[in-house]
């Protein structure tokens, strides 16, 4: 099994990916192109997952060869879980691209990470309503501290894909 | 007295406030991922001197474009000697 | 299902308008330090401030581990038991790997088991180290996009982006890992550009150094044609080189603290990379100049080379072979320029050709591997060839020029 760590750029998804995987991790470089991705190994319930850390990106319409490496790996691991890792102080972008992973099929869990800076910024995210009206686990976590890494670890087996459609009529409903 | 003007983001002034109008298509498509589309407020943080790039703050997102990016989108800029007046 | 962009942001906004709210906005002191960094009139000499600091704790971690640690390891133990241990003294296979038998420092000795192993060990990775360990600072800390959006306004007018910053500060350590950064550029126009203008025109953290303590009354005036020569021939590459040069889009992220774990395995990760990649590439390119001596072809090019230097140059033909050693270490050949007797124009363009004649052998393999990301090796390689001997004509010349307008040669 393989999870894809997906996320802009500085949302702290090294971070992430740092907490989930152990001291086994290798950076190679995406072959034909420069960009370098990293990727380790972790046990969840007993199951070896192969964990990468995806090339930052902002949309699967890709804009420069980090964003098209970033798609490339996507597409190629058509049965992975992605974790979706969100700057908590900017949700809506974040959103965007969570959106488009769930359009794709791919069953993904969310990751509201920074969840102290939206916290020191007055930022109110209602996680439960989140998770409630996208019917995908949203998970708040602080990656520098390992703050809901744990949280974030045993919701992984429980994501499914999404009907985008019913998504659609039922957010527009709201 | 709030007087608004439209003219282009390359153009706006050191922490003015507007909401943006337009975006030319080939860059609209280009910037929507970060979150930058019609509709939005935005603030400008910056302008480097010698047609340099622009910063731009649109809710907590701070986003740097290059001078010929920023000229791209269009801004209905609010003129207001009080610029205290909070995004949201 | 897909579903269109206009579609997407109209579900979202109603998604966050159903889970999102935003209080008060704050000012704290990260917020107000975040403004003033972008700011030119505030950020540019924070940008200097910060640099500088850097920079120091660059020379003092480098210098403490080559001076302190490497040069005596190699010097009094390394070097002596390979010459003596190593058997067929006197055979081009104990040249090409020992190198001289009598020399006394690993600089000179010129195997690839002395010098080689010497210079990517105990030179080039403490430099390696260094460098990686402010650039993922610098980084993680959210300043890099700052920097890079400050200096775009002057480097995007030569067709390079603002994070060309990143191989920039780099090279000032030492060339090598600044020709791999080169590869986070976006386009091959603008990683060629960046990968000859650094070789040429930047000199490195122990040429700096060497520079800094001989002749630290010509330092201002190296730097400064350097600089010049940096600007000049990246304005002529620009109109030249085929290609893009796209403009810069980049998200500023606030400020943020470092966490030593997340420093340390990134660092970890890069000098593991270093290992594997660069390290057997300098070790060949060691090998290679050794060949190049052995078959002649260097103490033919110094013949050649020799009448050009007083004619062109207006240096003494001495020159010549601290110039060779300059293949090996810049550092080596401006501390033998400063022994050789000339006046002092004459040494200032001496150790700007020293600079800008050829990247030093590390940095040259290094552009050979990076290559085919800059549009294929063959095309770098003939393309940085072609471009420095024009810069070694024109710039080194036009030095000579000035020189003669001026009266002081």
């Amino acid at each position: 099994m393989t999870i894809l760590l997906m996320g802009h750029p500085n949302v702290g998804k090294s971070a992430v990916f740092n907490r989930l995987t152990g001291a086994n991790i290798t950076e190679s470089n995406y072959p034909g192109t420069t960009v370098d991705f990293t990727e380790g190994h972790t046990f969840i319930a007993g199951k070896e997952y192969r964990i990468i850390d995806v090339p930052g990106t902002f949309s699967t319409e890709p804009k420069d060869e980090a964003e098209r490496v970033a798609l490339d790996i996507l597409e190629e691991h058509e049965d992975a879980v992605v974790i979706v890792v969100i700057d908590s102080t900017k949700v809506e972008r974040g959103l965007y691209l969570a959106f488009e992973v769930l359009e794709r099929g791919y069953p993904a869990v969310i990751a509201l990470n920074m969840w102290d800076d939206a916290e020191r910024q007055n930022i109110n995210i209602d996680v439960s309503r989140l998770e409630e009206i996208l019917e995908v686990p949203v998970v708040p976590t602080v990656a520098i501290s390992g703050k809901g890494i744990y949280r974030l670890v045993e919701k992984i087996p429980s994501a499914t894909q999404v009907d985008i459609k019913d998504l659609k009529e039922k957010i527009s409903e709201l | 007295m709030k007087t608004k003007s439209t003219m282009k983001l390359s153009e706006m002034e050191y922490g003015e406030r507007g909401v943006i109008r337009e975006i030319k298509q080939d860059l609209k498509d280009q910037i929507l991922g970060r979150g930058i589309r019609v509709g939005k407020k935005i603030r400008m943080d910056t302008k480097q001197p010698i047609n340099g790039p622009v910063v731009i703050t649109i809710g907590k997102s701070t986003t740097s474009l290059g001078y010929n990016l920023a000229r791209k989108i269009t801004v209905e800029v609010e003129e207001d000697d009080d610029t205290s007046d909070g995004t949201s | 299902m897909k579903l269109e962009p206009e579609e997407r942001w109209r579900l979202i906004d109603r998604v966050a308008r159903e889970t999102v709210q935003y209080g008060a906005e704050k000012t704290t002191i990260k917020s107000t330090l975040a403004e003033l960094t972008v700011k030119p009139f505030t950020g540019i000499p924070f940008a200097i401030a910060i640099l500088y600091g850097f920079w120091a704790f660059f020379n003092a971690f480098a210098g403490f581990f080559t001076d302190g640690f490497f040069v005596p390891l190699f010097d009094d133990l390394w070097l002596p038991w390979i010459q003596e241990a190593f058997p067929l003294e006197g055979s081009w296979f104990y040249y090409i790997l020992v190198g001289d038998p009598a020399a006394t420092n690993s600089f000179e000795a010129f195997g690839i088991l002395t010098s080689g192993l010497f210079v990517a060990v105990g030179v080039v990775l403490p430099a390696i180290v260094a460098f990686y360990l402010v650039i993922t600072v610098l980084e993680d800390s959210g300043y890099m996009p700052r920097l890079a959006v400050l200096v775009d306004t002057v480097l995007h007018k030569i067709g390079l982006h603002g994070f060309a910053v990143v191989p920039m500060i780099l090279s000032l350590g030492c060339n090598v890992p600044g020709v791999a950064s080169t590869r986070t550029l976006e386009t091959k126009k603008q990683r060629f550009m960046m990968m000859i203008l650094l070789s040429i025109f930047i000199p490195c953290g122990a040429q700096l150094g060497v520079m800094l303590s001989l002749i630290p009354e010509y330092f201002g005036y190296i730097m400064l044609y350097l600089l010049a020569g940096f600007f000049v021939f990246g304005w002529i590459l620009n109109k030249v080189v085929p290609g893009s040069s796209p403009e810069i889009m980049t998200d500023v992220p606030p400020f943020r603290i470092p966490t030593i774990s997340n420093v340390s395995r990134k660092l970890w990760v890069k000098v593991k990379g270093f290992f594997t990649n660069a390290i057997p590439f300098v070790l060949l390119g060691v090998g290679l100049v050794n060949i190049l001596y052995l078959v002649g072809a260097i103490d033919w090019l110094s013949n050649i080379l020799g009448p050009v230097f007083t004619g062109w140059f207006g240096i003494p033909k001495e020159t010549v072979a601290p110039l060779i050693a300059g293949f090996l270490r810049k550092d080596l050949a401006v501390a033998q320029l400063s022994a050789i007797e000339m006046s002092g124009f004459q040494l200032i363009t001496s150790v700007v050709i020293i600079s800008i004649y050829f990247p030093c052998i590390a940095t040259f393999s290094m552009i050979i591997k990076e290559g085919r990301n800059s549009g294929g090796v063959l095309k770098v390689l003939g393309g940085s060839l072609l471009t420095l001997v024009t810069v070694v004509f024109l710039w080194g010349g036009l030095l000579h020029l000035i020189g003669m307008i001026l009266g002081v040669t």
